[in-house]
């Protein structure tokens, strides 16, 4: 396990266990989940793959898997999968308590 | 300017006028505020984590200004990839509620 890997877990895995509360009610709206990490994968991902390219930064071949898609390490591109979920879930978690304490 | 600036400064700009246009206007509501001070905590963790020991900046893209280590651009970049996020979100919500 890398530890780009490691760090994405460790910020995924309580979002994800708490989406599940069932008066959130997160999933549904699974279909506007799919488009918005859709959106940011493709945006951000193209930045990234052009920041790359032109050298604005690199990733350490040490905190990374060696499996890439295009010039970015799997990790990278997963992270612009879990951020955005966990983005999404902490602003429905907020308006979630936000009614309730109205 | 240096390149890497300069996108990211383009990026919030883009952001904003996406704020505007799509007529979500998460940038008016005071929840936003509070949601983006949360996310701000998590990122100095994450991102702090990651500009240390994976990400390696060339700092002929960038300013050279870090807040611990972590690029302030990287706050732009941060700043533009969770708003788009929850503007696309609450727009699509709207628009197709499944």
């Amino acid at each position: 396990m890398s530890t780009y890997m490691t760090v994405l877990i460790i910020a995924g895995i309580v979002p994800l266990a708490l989406s599940f509360w069932p008066g959130l009610k997160f999933y549904q709206n699974i279909r506007a989940l799919f488009i918005s990490i859709a959106l940011v994968v493709t945006l951000f991902g193209a930045w990234d793959i052009f920041a790359v390219y032109r050298g604005h930064w690199f990733f350490n071949p040490d905190g990374v898997w060696s499996v890439k898609i295009i010039n970015l390490p799997i990790e990278e591109v997963l992270f612009f999968i879990v951020i955005p979920f966990c983005c999404i879930f902490t602003w429905e978690a907020l308006n979630y308590i936000n009614e309730k304490m109205r | 300017m240096k390149e890497y600036t300069v996108l990211a400064v383009f990026s919030v700009l883009a952001t904003m006028a996406l704020d505007r246009t799509s007529g979500v206007r998460v940038l008016r509501k005071k929840l936003y505020y509070i949601f983006f001070t949360v996310i701000i905590a998590f990122k100095l963790l994450v991102n702090g984590y990651l500009t240390r020991h994976i990400v390696m900046y060339n700092p002929q893209f960038f300013m050279g200004i870090r807040i611990g280590t972590i690029p302030l651009e990287d706050f732009l970049f941060g700043f533009s990839m969770v708003t788009i996020s929850i503007i696309c979100w609450e727009y699509c919500k709207k628009t197709h509620r499944a």
